[in-house]
């Protein structure tokens, strides 16, 4: 029936003057794929799937949202209730914004299992270094997406998460308050921040757009890595469609029953995915006990909050990101998978580890024990990177096959 | 030399004290109380009389309208039952409370909050409202009037007097008071998301098709791959 399609008197007019046939052809059915991608390889396709659901939901929402602070009373403001309207009149406003809410989490979470994927088989090894690239800055993107969103419910969390990340902003020497004026748009978080926080979360999405595609235009180019790390050549290539269409949509299939279940039976997730204190109206004279920022940026914020001087907590922050970057140009090693790598292997465990203790330590009340667990955890991530140049230099690997 | 001076600022660093966001922790809550809450017609129709009849003196549901009684119809309420309840509030309003908000910052201090999502803004949810109408004791310090000390609220010092008439209550009383505390933290358990029951319906539902969808995928993707080695 494709084929049928793409033969038809139609897509040949269309081919004539545009070859979108030629390019269908080539990146999504001929597309050359080696033949032992295992299931880790779906998380790409699903993590494309979850970026349309939140564009989808998204608008949907956008249509009843209302970005006004204005009071209405009893603490409450125009953007809280426009999601309560959501919520309780608009017709399944609750499905799309449940689905938006728990879409943003498993955004991360998909996202994250695909970076370690790339991690353990070395896919950011050359030739891949730019695709590695355009992903890091992917998820620089959606932190920076799900930061501008998650103010927009006007909700006690959303109020002083935002309070709290732009104040770091006025941390930096010279034009620190000049910088976080120009992001709040007055002197504190108000009006004027959530009306530009909801233009730039509607405007985000579209830059990771553009940079996924990106992403998948230099995969295309590279074409994907393997679990051996290994090149395939000719006997270990199979043509995208039919194999990995299927396979993938197998995965997606197994994702959305997850993703579902999340929606319809926890869509708060226990206070992880909607926060219990952000069915609080945002009250600037209350501070929240413990303001800490929903599961998958606490890693991040952990590793700034590690350090007492918060212009050093910045740059330990965004330095946490540099090291991610250079990943192609820090890891020597002439072999690729983890799989043939006994010491960078170990060393990626103790690092996944400390990034699960970071997220740990980040969405909890700092006491004198966890500050210290989260400092250590803080030194075991820098200290991944710090000793990758080095290990090819005593790592004795596994012989590496020679086909797939 | 140098290598032993990085490590002692390493250990240094690691003793400091936090940065941004270090609080100190809040004294513990005892565990709530166990309660099932219920969401069948009677209990959710209780629920409303006594918030109408107790807590509307000094509380309103924002987003809740006295039309929503009835149009819920896991509350069910007929138009009779409503009219009763509202007096001549306009059916189409939302339940408000008469206390003006003036009034209320005189007699208390404070403007009672806003009961419409008190369910989904607290740890434990309707256990949490149950314990907190049944929390209320004689402080042991004898510092908080009686009817202001309850072992539930953050700091134990509340603003709101014992609703309920819990404390001192007699051993007859126990039961009724109970089922009202329950009562009335089911129906705010229920109006803080109105839709939660039709949700988890439509969830089995969407669940089995994906369960579905998904296996013939894997049967689709077995019969593809039969042949790759
Ligand atoms: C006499 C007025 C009054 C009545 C009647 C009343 N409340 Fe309150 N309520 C208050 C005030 C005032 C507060 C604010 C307490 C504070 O913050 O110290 C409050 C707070 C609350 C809270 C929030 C506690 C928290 O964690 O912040 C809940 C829940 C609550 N009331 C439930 C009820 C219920 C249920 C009823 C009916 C059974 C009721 N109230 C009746 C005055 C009242
Ligand atoms: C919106 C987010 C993203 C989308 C839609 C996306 C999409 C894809 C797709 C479709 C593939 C090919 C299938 C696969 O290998 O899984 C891929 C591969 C890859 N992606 Fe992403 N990606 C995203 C984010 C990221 C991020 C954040 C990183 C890392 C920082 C990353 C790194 C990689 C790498 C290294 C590969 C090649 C893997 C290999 O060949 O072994 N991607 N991506």
């Amino acid at each position: 029936m494709l084929e049928r399609m793409l033969n038809s008197r139609l897509a040949q007019w269309l081919d004539d003057r545009t070859h979108v046939v030629q390019y269908i052809r080539f990146h999504l059915i001929d597309y050359p794929t080696p033949k032992n991608l295992n299931y880790w390889y779906a998380f790409g396709s699903i993590a494309l799937v979850v970026l349309i659901i939140q564009v989808l939901s998204g608008v949907f929402l956008a249509m009843d949202y209302k970005p006004s602070a204005l009071p209405t009373g009893n603490g409450f403001s125009m953007a809280f209730d426009s999601i309560e309207r959501i919520m309780r009149e608009v017709n399944d406003g609750w499905l799309i914004r449940y689905m938006h809410a728990v879409g943003a989490s498993a955004f991360f979470f998909v996202i994250y299992l695909h970076m370690a994927r790339g991690m353990y088989y070395g896919s950011y090894k050359k030739p891949r270094e730019f695709l590695w690239i355009m992903g890091v800055l992917i998820l620089v993107i959606m932190q920076a997406t799900v930061f501008f969103g998650y103010l927009l419910p006007w909700g006690q969390m959303s109020f002083w998460g935002a309070t709290v990340i732009t104040n770091i902003f006025g941390a930096i020497p010279g034009i620190g308050d000049w910088l976080l004026q120009l992001v709040r748009g007055g002197y504190g978080v108000g009006d004027v921040t959530l009306n530009r926080f909801f233009a730039l979360h509607f405007l985000f999405p579209f830059l990771l757009f553009a940079v996924v595609f990106w992403h998948v235009m230099a995969l295309h180019v590279v074409h994907s890595n393997n679990p051996e790390g290994i090149e395939p050549g000719e006997k270990g290539i199979i043509p995208f469609h039919p194999y990995y269409t299927v396979k993938d949509l197998f995965g997606i299939g197994v994702f959305l029953i997850v993703y579902s279940w999340f929606v319809f039976f926890d869509p708060t997730g226990h206070g992880l995915i909607i926060e219990t204190n952000n069915f609080n109206p945002a009250d600037p004279l209350k501070t929240p006990p413990d303001i800490t920022p929903v599961w998958y940026l606490t890693p991040w914020y952990e590793i700034l909050r590690s350090v007492p001087n918060k212009l050093l907590g910045i740059v330990g922050m965004a330095f946490a990101y540099v090291c991610l970057f250079l990943m192609p140009w820090l890891d020597r090693s002439p072999v690729r998978s983890a799989r043939y790598r006994p010491v960078y292997r170990a060393m990626l465990f103790v690092f996944f580890a400390s990034i699960g203790v970071l997220g740990y330590c980040g969405h909890h009340e700092v006491t004198p024990e966890l500050l210290l667990i989260g400092r250590i955890a803080s030194v075991v991530y820098f200290a991944f990177f710090a000793l990758l140049p080095f290990v090819h230099k005593f790592e004795k690997t596994r012989p590496v096959p020679e086909e797939i | 030399m140098k290598r032993w001076m990085a490590w002692l600022a390493l250990l240094g660093w690691l003793g400091l004290p936090g940065g941004p966001g270090s609080a100190l922790a809040e004294e513990a809550a005892p565990p709530l109380k166990p309660v099932t809450l219920s969401f069948d017609q009677k209990t959710l129709k209780q629920g409303a009389h006594v918030f109408a009849e107790v807590c509307m003196g000094c509380h309103s549901l924002r987003y809740v309208t006295w039309k929503h009684l009835m149009d819920y119809p896991e509350i069910g309420m007929t138009r009779e039952e409503v009219d009763e309840m509202r007096g001549d509030a306009p059916l189409t309003a939302p339940i408000k409370t008469a206390l003006s908000e003036e009034d209320a910052k005189a007699s208390y201090g404070i403007v009672p909050p806003d009961l419409t999502l008190m369910a989904r803004a607290r740890e434990g949810g309707g256990a949490y409202i149950y314990s907190l109408l049944l929390g209320f004791e004689h402080d042991p310090k004898g510092k908080v009037p009686d009817g202001n000390y309850n072992v539930y609220f953050p700091g134990h010092r509340i603003a709101m007097a014992d609703p309920l008439g819990w404390l001192d209550h007699d051993a007859d009383e126990e039961a009724d008071i109970k089922a009202q505390a329950r009562a009335v933290a089911s129906f705010l358990a229920f109006v803080g998301e109105p839709h939660q029951l039709e949700r988890k319906a439509l969830g089995k539902k969407v669940l089995i098709f994906l369960v579905v969808l998904t296996l013939l995928f894997w049967l689709l993707k077995r019969e593809v791959w039969k042949d790759v080695h």
